[in-house]
């Protein structure tokens, strides 16, 4: 229970911490979340987590909210190399790139809308409204994330 | 009058020995008769461990796409540009009109059914390692693939790896069916996992370091690379420092069937298809990957 606990409380957005002129730190945290999102999605589905719509809603919900902001934080110039994996291309095709966040944000508002008020009932209905939005991390990073 | 005759006869020994020494080498015909009558359904599965689709295929094919082998990519390297060729099942643009020999000269010895040395671009250093069944599976499995028109571009080598003879001395030096790692005895699991990496896996051509002539540094056997093409590092596998000791067996499962690692962070870059296609291999053979994975000697990463 206090392992659930500690993986809600990741969840909770923490930009406000960041000074607004430090983009790579916000869309560092946002990214942390989306992986402690994606822990909580994987614990379910490894059995590790008894499902429970609550946490299905708050998945679902978390990186929803990621994919409204997460494009807001690469102006130009936020690539230094000693501090971010981001891949020059971002800015070299940000054509792609915001097709690739445009995915990302109709995949997220497809799950929001399965999701509804309480949360996909249960973990079949849940990995059918998650897994398209998790598909866009690998998709994403394949193009926009440089290697190690 | 004399002396000009000695080194003539010199030179002309020497090109003649350089001549032998790099006279492409297919299999003996023993073993060439000895391949057996290949299996589709068994093929289909040493093409997702081989990695066939992720050069040979469009860049970031995905599903059905995957098997359109027209080739067309371009490897950027030190020595030049690669250019992928057509391997699908055109007779005339592709490898269609391969026999099971050719196409076992071709991954295990590098050598093309017109008699020249392919560049080890194509992994053949690690598919030397593979069972003769195994090519003659995917011999069979290939047939069954659409056949794409068109023929790829050559190579866009810098001087002097244009010349493709000289790879015979290349091989000569370099080219090997022994393991890269001596584990000794510790199971068919870990033995079937050092197979499928070493060999049709060829997780050691992007993950170990190259020495000065361009072959794998077996003494820092995956221990993390400069990537081949393009910028960053090809993370280190083993247990050593910045490797991959922290994860279980189990870990390194769940990553080849998600993409996801413990952290949960997401695979990225050139893995992402090898990931997807060790998504499509039985669940056993991912499980003896990971079992070799935390045998094999753990190295620190490399620090240029």
């Amino acid at each position: 229970m206090r392992g659930l606990a500690i993986l809600l409380g990741g969840l909770t957005l923490t930009t406000a911490a960041f000074a607004a002129d430090d983009p790579i730190a916000v869309r560092q945290a946002l990214m942390d979340n989306n992986g402690a999102a994606a822990a909580l999605a994987g614990a379910v589905m490894k059995d590790e987590l008894a499902y429970s719509p609550v946490i299905g809603k708050a998945v679902i919900e978390a990186l929803s909210a990621t994919a409204h902001a997460y494009g807001s934080f690469f102006p130009e110039g936020s690539n230094d190399p000693a501090r971010t994996h981001a891949s020059p291309k971002i800015w070299e095709d940000p054509a792609a790139f915001q097709a690739a966040l445009d995915k990302y944000s109709a995949d997220a508002a497809a799950a929001r809308q399965a999701s509804g008020k309480d949360g996909p009932a249960d973990k079949a209905a849940f990995a059918a409204a998650v897994q398209p939005v998790l598909g866009n991390c690998k998709s994403c990073h394949e193009d926009f994330r440089l290697q190690d | 009058m004399r002396r000009l005759l000695g080194w003539l006869i010199i030179a002309l020994l020497g090109g003649g020995v350089f001549w032998l020494l790099t006279l492409p080498r297919g299999l003996a015909p023993a073993d060439l008769a000895a391949l057996p009558a290949g299996d589709a359904a068994r093929g289909e599965a040493v093409f997702w461990i081989g990695g066939c689709a992720s050069c040979h295929a469009a860049a970031k094919a995905k599903g059905e796409e995957r098997l359109k082998l027209g080739g067309g990519q371009v490897l950027k390297t030190d020595f030049g540009d690669f250019v992928v060729p057509n391997i699908s099942n055109d007779p005339a643009d592709g490898i269609g009109a391969w026999t099971t020999a050719d196409l076992a000269n071709a991954m295990l010895r590098g050598v093309s059914p017109d008699g020249r040395h392919y560049y080890p671009a194509f992994p053949y250093a690690s598919y030397i390692r593979m069972q003769p069944a195994d090519v003659a599976d995917l011999r069979a499995f290939l047939a069954t693939l659409p056949a794409v028109a068109g023929r790829a571009p050559d190579h866009d080598l810098r001087f002097p790896f244009g010349f493709r003879r000289g790879l015979g001395l290349w091989k000569l030096a370099f080219l090997s069916d022994a393991p890269a790692v001596d584990l000794g005895e510790q199971g068919p699991a870990v033995s079937r996992g050092q197979y499928l990496v070493e060999g049709p896996g060829h997780c050691g051509e992007c993950h170990t370091p190259r020495n000065f002539g361009g072959a794998l540094d077996t003494s820092l056997w995956l221990a993390g690379a400069p990537a081949a093409e393009g910028e960053g590092r090809i993370p280190n596998i083993t247990g050593g420092a910045g490797g991959i000791g922290d994860w279980s067996a189990a870990d390194i499962v769940y990553f080849f069937e998600t993409g996801f690692l413990p952290d949960f962070d997401s695979v990225g870059g050139s893995m992402v298809a090898v990931q997807e296609n060790l998504a499509m291999i039985a669940g056993e053979d991912r499980q003896a990957i990971a079992a070799y994975l935390k045998a094999v000697p753990p190295h620190d990463t490399p620090r240029p």
